[in-house]
């Protein structure tokens, strides 16, 4: 079988991550691609092609990350560096057609960056892609190969070292010895949890019994996260390969489920065609490798349940029942699936195994903080320009993840407020907490929590406590119900909190939330419950006076809760341009050449039309 | 809420999707969701012949198909428009959105047109949050909207509804 392996390497001529003999054109297919009209410049680039007779490979990708500059088209012509091209147009692409292949050279007007290759030359006068600021501060584990390659073809992820780990792992190591190497990576549960995931194999291979079960995480639930889509959409054989090896190390496990939220359709598509290959490729079934492990893989899509990300509700879910926790222990490692020792990684944990087998832990660990191994992936949204995906050593200041990868805030006069991070479960980081390394323990020091790596960006525009009622009403409508606390908790706080964005608030509102929360987080069963209640203490402790300004002012500073909004103009900023005075769909704005603008309060619909319109933020 | 047209289901049918899962209890999530797939939604009977099949009681089957927010137990429009409202998007105005649809098709959140063209669905996060605000309609992503791009939207959509009715 080793043979087999070889073969499959030599067959790969053409490949994504290294030189080619073709010229390639690589289109950025994953979601955002694909929202930002990337089907239709694929067929565009088809006819393109088609019309001048080009020989070219043209590959689909996934994402590199560059959210905000997508549709992304990258050329690569034969001995040159690969060119990078951001938002382009069906207009643009004429040119970067003209540029390549008529001219030899690339369209300079429309191009980011290049990205080296082994072997190629570099274009004069474009910045490689780890000088750009956005690149500069990252470094990619997980996902390396993300954006890089085709996650529809298994050859070109055999290309990028694509189950080599495994073959080492299978040939080279013991099941024993595979744990030992995770655990000296010192990797830890990357959907939030924080587990040693090296424990875990432990445990789990410690459990008595034939029978094991592996099952990967992939119910990625917190809104404002979008890192497990991107890897499964963009490298799904490294997924894949992460649960092969962990079924070898935790003793022969037979069977592994991939738990995916039905909100990722692409998702999912990549996930059958990556498992289907890897099945024809001997790298699923019986003997595996020519070994004596036998694994396949099945795929189960949630129904819609956020709290099925929370470990034992999956496995609830997996066997057909309602998605509710149950108490831990029994822990999945010596209870799981059917009854049986089961081990539960999430999607990018499961991605960072076969990097961490084949260039060692000891490697791995070399990135990262000292409690926080390695390297975190982060979806970066919000009022911040560079928004996308990237990935950082854990430890890496907040301020830089936002200013300088981030690029800063979206509107430039609009500053930052606060850094929303974890979730439902996490809370908000102000200004002062910018320094704060971001790794599991500083963040949670900081009052939120790493979790699986949403960063949501503020600026002043935006209302803390609409925020904080935002994630509660979240977190409420997804309570399963089983446990009191979380249930009737939950709902009393947003009741308390509803009332203080209407401008009904009550002296004593801040106490009785805070009170609140301590009994919902010291007594829920699970982790949803006892989370849920981060984002409301986080933005108290940070933001008290914006709360008090809701509660006694009757005032809304971001200007965001309807009953609290009073729109006036400010006769001293008032340029008299009269750009408000037309927009205003209800007639409530008044304006004469020359005079300052006015506001009839009572016929407003606070619709904000007029301070958008505002181009001197004259109306507050 | 207009009156709706439930769909017919046979026992046949069910006893077809349950065989396609072994009859195993553990694939009922499953199984609900492939009838989903075929009516477009659970219709009460076929909840009624999942439980016979497989033995389950209903209560149970009721508690299943209640607990997952994407089984739906009413027919939906043709077009759901999913506006994700999840953190990135609602700091950057998904509630207008929202708003919008309810103004121009006279719906609200869960409901359907009375003609069953439009129905209108504000779901917690599709994971495209660079993109914000965002909705996803039939499978496809709509990046970086805004309320008036919402009716040029629904304006698209009624266009296309006519011309599949129409005669070729």
């Amino acid at each position: 079988m080793d043979i087999m392996l070889t073969e499959t390497l030599e067959d790969v001529s053409v490949s994504s991550g290294m030189q080619t003999e073709l010229p390639v054109i690589h289109i950025g297919m994953a979601t955002c691609g694909l929202a930002s009209g990337a089907r239709g410049l694929l067929e565009l680039i088809k006819k393109e092609v088609e019309k001048r007779q080009l020989n070219v490979r043209i590959v689909p990708t996934g994402c590199i990350g560059m959210c905000h500059n997508e549709p992304l088209v990258d050329v690569t012509m034969p001995g040159k560096y690969r060119v990078s091209y951001k938002n382009v147009k069906p207009m643009t692409l004429n040119q970067i057609f003209e540029s390549h292949f008529g001219k030899n050279e690339f369209a300079k007007k429309y191009a980011i960056c290049q990205i080296p290759l082994a072997g190629a030359q570099p274009y004069e006068g474009l910045p490689l892609m780890e000088e750009m600021p956005f690149f500069k501060g990252q470094v990619k584990i997980v996902t390396k190969r993300c954006g890089m390659i085709d996650p529809l073809s298994i050859e070109d992820y055999i290309a990028m070292d694509g189950y080599k780990a495994l073959r080492k792992a299978l040939t080279s190591m013991t099941p024993e010895e595979v744990v030992q190497e995770v655990t000296k990576s010192g990797l830890r549960g990357r959907g939030g949890g924080g587990f040693p995931t090296g424990l875990k194999w432990s445990l789990t291979q410690k459990s008595p019994g034939p029978e094991k079960y592996v099952v990967c995480n992939a119910d990625e639930g917190d809104p404002g996260a979008f890192m497990d889509r991107s890897v499964l959409e963009g490298d799904p054989h490294a997924v894949l390969e992460g649960m092969i090896i962990a079924a070898y190390a935790v003793g022969g496990a037979k069977k592994g489920y991939i738990y995916c939220r039905a909100e990722y359709p692409l998702a999912i598509r990549h996930l059958r065609k990556a498992i289907e290959d890897a099945r024809s490729r001997s790298f699923l079934g019986n003997n595996i490798l020519g070994t004596d492990l036998c694994f396949d893989l099945e795929i189960k899509e949630g129904a819609g349940a956020y709290v099925c990300g929370e470990e034992t509700a999956l496995l609830a879910s997996i066997m057909g029942e309602r998605g509710m926790p149950w108490p831990k222990p029994p822990f999945p490692a010596q209870k799981g699936v059917w009854g049986k020792p089961s081990v539960i990684n999430n999607v990018e944990t499961l991605g960072n195994i076969g990097h961490i087998i084949l260039n060692g832990g000891d490697w791995y660990a070399s990135y990262g903080s000292e409690k926080t191994k390695g390297t975190k992936t982060f979806a970066l949204t919000g009022s911040i320009k560079n928004s996308g995906l990237i990935e950082v050593p854990a430890g890496t200041p907040l301020r830089e993840i936002i200013f300088s990868i981030g690029g800063g805030m979206v509107e430039k006069k609009i500053p930052f407020k606060a850094a929303q991070l974890g979730g439902p479960s996490g809370g908000c980081i102000p200004v002062d907490g910018l320094d704060t390394p971001v790794d599991f323990e500083n963040v949670v020091a900081a009052g939120a929590i790493m979790g699986s790596g949403g960063i949501v960006v503020m600026d002043e525009a935006a209302c803390i406590v609409d925020t904080a009622k935002f994630f509660l009403k979240f977190t409420q409508d997804e309570s399963c119900g089983e446990c009191t606390p979380c249930r009737v908790g939950s709902k009393i706080m947003l009741d308390i909190l509803t009332r203080i964005t209407e401008g009904k608030g009550q002296e004593g509102d801040l106490d009785e939330l805070v009170r609140l929360s301590m009994y919902v987080k010291s007594n829920s069963l699970c982790g949803l419950g006892g989370a849920a209640p981060n984002p409301v203490l986080s933005t108290i402790r940070y933001f008290r006076e914006e709360y008090e300004a809701h509660i006694r002012d009757k005032r809304c500073p971001g200007t965001v809760c309807n009953d609290l909004i009073k729109y006036v103009v400010i006769e001293e900023d008032c340029t008299t341009c009269g750009l408000c005075e037309p927009v205003c769909p209800s007639g409530s704005v008044t304006w004469e050449k020359g005079e300052v603008a006015h506001i009839d309060l009572t016929t407003c619909i606070r619709c904000k039309a007029c301070v958008d319109a505002c181009k001197f933020r004259a109306i507050i | 809420m207009a009156e709706t047209k439930h769909a017919e289901v046979t026992y046949e049918d069910i006893e077809e999707i349950c065989e396609e899962f072994a009859n195993r209890e553990g694939a009922v999530v499953q199984i609900l969701q492939k009838v989903q797939e075929k009516y477009g939604y659970v219709p009460a009977d076929a909840i009624e012949f999942v439980g016979e099949v497989l033995e389950i009681p209903k209560s149970k089957m009721y508690g299943v198909l209640t607990f997952y927010s994407q089984f739906y137990q009413e027919p939906r429009g043709k077009f759901v428009l999913k506006i994700c409202v999840g953190t990135a998007c609602h700091v950057r105005g998904a509630g207008l959105l929202v708003d919008k649809v309810k103004e121009e098709l006279h719906i609200e959140p869960g409901e359907n047109t009375e003609d069953m063209l439009f129905t209108l669905e504000p779901v917690a996060c599709l994971g495209s949050c660079a993109l914000a605000p965002m909705a996803m309609v039939q499978g496809t992503a709509y990046a970086k909207l805004s309320a008036d791009k919402m009716v040029s939207l629904i304006r698209q959509f009624e266009e296309e509804a006519v011309k599949q009715e129409e005669p070729v």
